[in-house]
């Protein structure tokens, strides 16, 4: 690596050639302020308020756009740089309402922020300021059908613009008239329609740009935890992090309130779409199942025990195994962990006759995105299906192609199957087509159905045996993405009522056909998948560690991956950031990842 | 001594601006002959520096260095793009050159290609000059046709096609990187620097931004030499030059010298401007377009040359000399040409987009007599903080005219402030300033 050293504010630094003052400057911990430069989105210079002086450079310089050259000096505190930038801030604010107590962004806003720590105390500006589409609340207008926006609040420091230009691969956003008339605009007004839509609220540095999702439901202050996790709606698995609100005192607990990305330079970038972002109310839905079912004599479902299930399948369906191997059969959606996986895998192989036994389901669908995005969602709508090839199960196609479960419903259709175990700890619609179960059960092809699901769906209504599961959210567990990357979720809630993790379940299924397992929490499930495939990626996934929720002190650590990476530079001091990475000699297997370098 | 007009001599004779003109009495295409069959690119560049020529936009930057910048070794096309734009207040010298001697920027162009290494030229124009542009689109037909461009010019190999590309109407698509964004269909807007242009312009190809004036000069450095040329004004400042000269002055127009002339002759000077309208007294000059500081009478007895008026503290920027009588309020003055600052502002950086409306409003309030004394110093201060810290030099634009008639006429101010209304409202001012017409 060829590297420059310079002096900034005296402190002598030796960076990567190439790099410029701001990103040396954040590096080291030196507080800069910026709203145009964005570390995904690039150099604009426009405005202003990072200002630096450089040593024989007769202007102030924009330092997000001077490169490092050697022996370069670089003040960030002299009194021409200090002046300067108090009286941008002071031009951010001319026009800026102030309306931070009712504002989204309050609390979590650079503006607000940087003003305090490099703004005048008061504004000299004695003038009406400037409205767009009207005062306070009406100027909150529709901005596509997941945002609004609020023109009097922004800035204009064109991040969505580039955004939409650089990233998403459509530029929908752009500036409408000129000067102090500047106001971001879509054509028609008809708003932006995009998958990416969500990364606007992140990358406005103002209240400018909210999420319909979000807007009005919490305050930075009453999210006091933040748990870094991945998610798990296609193969891709963005590095998030989900924004926990405390309940008032009285309903104790708390709830999910808004999901965000997190950055994961060898993953997602700094992005996430809006399938993860907004997608995650079913977790906390009234759908939900609480706890286990068993259909009764009189053929209604009802609440039942976790000791009433499991003897129910040691006396119905274990007996079918044991007479003939073949007749029970196990449908496994691809949203089941690595660790699950392996139970099922213990399960086939010791009492269904093999892996065989098991087929794997996905669902996929095109994403409707621009040629020119660099941010592409995956077509496969599950998380785990390199992990399902790993541990050896049939896997159709693969991650980017169809799941093949044609055998096993031939054997179903045919009525070669006595008893069927769904697995599917994701809502049935993210897994695909189940319709061709529940015909075979209305035809009576089908004796008995074991669903282990999360949510009440039409497929759950016919089953049998009802097993209440956990979301991806609820349990600590692996996936392995689709670049064969083995990643660790992280358990972030609760399961719902009486609801277990699902590789607890399937220790007890696989117990209740007489193959008893011994694992007793699943940090033991991973030290057996360690154990038994040495050489690969697995063989330290013993040592993930998983993140724990923790409290958010300080908007830095907020929504905006960008503020998360500064930081994890400048507040070195402070108690350490959410989650940390575990290398391993492999170097695959990340607990949380955490950037330890920022983007070059 | 007498001096032989060569840019505008023959501006008033019918069909002066048609092809067959130009080959019988002017240039008629022999300078790019010559440069295309006997010179090498690098020769045209070589003398076009030794000729001294300074850009004729505003900057006055040397424009054979700037040619020898443009990037040669890379496999990317190379572009001139001639900057019509031509937007500054009072300035139109090269509206003039277009529309009565475009063979001449035309011949220009195609000299300009060769020495940079260029096959197509852009004449930028300004969109409010939708005649000058079909007068120069149907030139540009008739040099085809005649084999001045196309493919083999002269018989040479060099190939050079010249397209004329209409702006929208934007001040800020004069500055060269905004001009480069405009022609390349984005927003008019300054790109940040470096790049410089020769480095990266038009396409990210290496390209030449340069005024009509300047490449109009080129053929007739090619044509009448190197010592024709430097034997023309003061040392530095060679060559011949137009000047603008409006404002209450009898007889307003375009006038060529060169640059020995005085700023006071080509006010005061009978064969100039004529002197100042109904026997008014001149109180202020603003020497080369609104964006430069203001002059006072006992300071304009000095050549208007780009070094003199720049040690006079000002900038001769495009020439365009604007004479003010003792009728105009220098309030007035400043608040109308901030009017337009504020519309023409691009709003890409902070503080020319809120400091331009700021200043604007103070200005207003001054100018109404409702401002205060401090507002006045707060004008000094919010010019301060754009100066020198914009993206652009728009932002020092901008706060010239206010920063000079503070310097010189504080005193307007303060009366404004004192008497709380205008106390020189001259009749021939409207109730409202035409540029704030379009102010919201």
């Amino acid at each position: 690596m060829e590297t420059v050293t310079l002096t900034i504010d005296g402190q002598s630094l030796t960076v990567e050639k190439g790099k410029t003052v701001l990103q040396a400057a954040i590096e080291a911990g030196i507080t800069l302020p910026y709203y145009c430069y964005h570390p995904g989105i690039g150099v604009d210079g426009s405005c202003r308020v990072c200002v630096v002086k450089v040593e024989k450079m007769p202007k102030l310089q924009t330092s997000c756009s001077t490169t490092c050259t050697e022996g370069m000096v670089v003040s960030t505190r002299d009194k021409d740089v200090v002046e300067a930038r108090a009286a941008v801030f002071e031009f951010l604010l001319l026009n800026h309402p102030l309306d931070c107590p009712v504002c989204d962004k309050g609390g979590e806003c650079p503006l607000q922020d940087f003003s305090y720590s490099f703004g005048p105390a008061e504004s000299r500006m004695d003038f009406p300021r400037r409205v767009f589409d009207g005062e306070g609340v009406k100027a909150d207008v529709d901005f596509g059908p997941t945002l609004m926006l609020n023109r009097n609040r922004c800035i204009l420091c064109t991040r969505c613009i580039r955004f939409m230009r650089e990233v998403e691969g459509d530029a929908q956003i752009s500036v409408a008239d000129r000067g102090n008339g500047s106001e971001i605009a879509t054509f028609e007004d008809e708003g932006v329609h995009s998958l990416m839509s969500g990364n606007l609220m992140d990358v406005c540095p103002v209240g400018a740009i909210t999420t319909r999702d979000y807007r009005f439901k919490s305050r930075p202050w009453d999210n006091p935890s933040v748990a870094d996790t991945i998610c798990t709606f296609c193969s891709k698995g963005c590095s998030t992090s989900e924004w926990i609100k405390a309940k008032p005192e009285w309903a104790r607990g708390s709830s999910l309130v808004r999901v965000t990305p997190s950055y994961n330079p060898d993953v997602n970038g700094y992005w996430m779409c809006d399938i993860g972002r907004f997608g995650y109310h079913w977790v906390e839905g009234d759908r939900r199942l609480r706890q286990p079912m068993l259909r009764t004599t009189a053929g209604t479902l009802e609440p039942a025990g976790w000791s009433d299930v499991l003897h129910a399948l040691r006396a119905k369906v274990a007996p079918l195994a044991a007479a003939e191997a073949s007749s029970v059969k196990v449908l496994a959606s691809a949203h089941a962990s690595v660790e699950e996986f392996f139970v099922l895998k213990k399960l086939a192989e010791g009492a269904l006759g093999g892996v065989n036994a098991v087929s794997v389901l996905w669902s996929r669908s095109e994403k409707k995105q621009p040629k020119a995005t660099t941010f592409v969602v995956p077509v496969t709508d599950a998380p785990n299906v390199n992990g399902a090839r790993d541990l050896g199960f049939a896997v159709g196609a693969g991650n980017g192609g169809a799941a093949d479960v044609s055998a096993l419903r031939a054997a179903v259709e045919a009525g070669k199957v006595k008893a069927l175990l769904v697995v599917d700890p994701a809502p049935a619609e993210l897994t695909g087509d189940f319709q061709w179960v529940i015909d075979a059960r209305a035809k009576g092809m089908l004796p008995l159905l074991v669903v282990q699901a999360v949510e009440m769906c039409p497929l759950v209504a016919q089953a049998d045996i009802v097993l209440a599961g956990a979301a991806w959210l609820e349990k600590d567990a692996l996936f392995t993405n689709d670049q064969g990357r083995v990643q660790a979720a992280s358990q972030v809630l609760s399961a719902p009522g009486d609801a277990r993790p699902d590789w607890q379940i399937l220790i007890d299924v696989a117990a209740a056909f007489g193959v008893s397992l011994g694992y007793l929490s699943d940090a033991d499930i991973r030290k057996a998948i360690a154990a038994a495939m040495p050489g690969t990626p697995y063989a330290s996934v013993a040592d993930v560690a998983f993140s724990r929720p923790v409290a958010a002190k300080h908007w830095l650590q907020a929504s905006n991956p960008s503020e998360r990476w500064k930081w994890d530079f400048m507040f070195q001091d402070l108690p350490p950031v959410k989650g940390h990475s575990v290398q391993t000699e492999q170097g695959f297997v990340e607990g949380r990842v955490i950037p330890l370098k920022p983007v070059g | 001594m007498a001096y032989e007009p060569v840019l505008t001599k023959f501006v008033k004779e019918p069909n002066c601006y048609t092809l067959d003109f130009y080959k019988a009495k002017d240039l008629g295409y022999e300078a790019l002959r010559k440069a295309v069959t006997t010179m090498q690119p690098n020769d045209v560049i070589e003398m076009v520096k030794a000729s001294g020529l300074r850009g004729r936009g505003g900057a006055g930057f040397p424009t054979g260095l700037k040619w020898q910048f443009v990037l040669k070794d890379t496999p990317k096309p190379k572009y001139i793009c001639c900057n019509a734009d031509e937007s500054e207040p009072g300035t139109f010298k090269d509206h003039l050159l277009m529309e009565r001697n475009p063979h001449l920027l035309i011949e220009g162009c195609a000299i300009g290609c060769y020495a940079i290494g260029a096959k197509v030229a852009y004449i930028y124009i300004r969109g409010e000059f939708y005649h000058v542009q079909k007068v120069l689109e149907q030139q540009i037909e008739e040099a085809y046709r005649a084999g001045f461009l196309g493919k083999n010019i002269f018989g040479s190999g060099f190939d050079c096609d010249v397209f004329v590309h209409r702006g929208a109407g934007a001040y800020e698509a004069g500055e060269e990187t905004a001009l480069i964004e405009s022609l390349e269909g984005k927003r008019a807007q300054p790109r940040i620097k470096p790049p410089f242009p020769a480095v990266s312009g038009l396409y990210n190809c290496p390209s030449a931004v340069n005024n009509v004036e300047t490449l109009a000069n080129v053929p007739l450095i090619i044509s009448k030499g190197v010592e024709w040329f430097t034997s023309l004004g003061p040392e530095k400042n060679n060559g011949p030059k137009l000047y603008c000269v409006s404002g209450h002055v009898k007889n307003p127009g375009v006038f060529e010298a060169t640059m020995d002339v005085s700023l006071k002759e080509l006010i005061l000077g009978d064969q100039y401007a004529g002197g100042m309208k109904d026997g008014r007294t001149l109180k202020a000059v603003i020497p080369g377009g609104s964006s430069t500081p203001v002059l006072l009478p006992d300071q304009i007895d000095i050549p208007a040359s780009f070094d003199a008026v720049a040690k006079a503290g000002s900038m001769l920027g495009s020439a365009a000399i604007m004479a003010v009588d003792d009728t105009t309020c220098m309030v007035w003055l400043a608040k109308n040409l901030l009017a337009f600052y504020r519309h023409e502002s691009c709003g890409k950086c902070t503080p020319c987009r809120e400091g331009a409306d700021w200043l604007l409003k103070l200005l207003t309030r001054i100018e109404a007599g409702e401002g205060q004394m401090k507002d006045i110093d707060l004008l000094l201060d919010v010019s301060k903080n754009i100066g020198g810290k914009t993206l652009c030099p728009f932002g020092d634009a901008e706060i010239a005219p206010v920063l000079s008639t503070i310097k010189h006429f504080r005193h307007e101010y303060e009366a404004h402030v004192r008497e709380g209304c205008c106390t020189i409202p001259a009749p021939w001012r409207g109730t409202r300033a035409p540029a704030l017409a379009g102010h919201h």
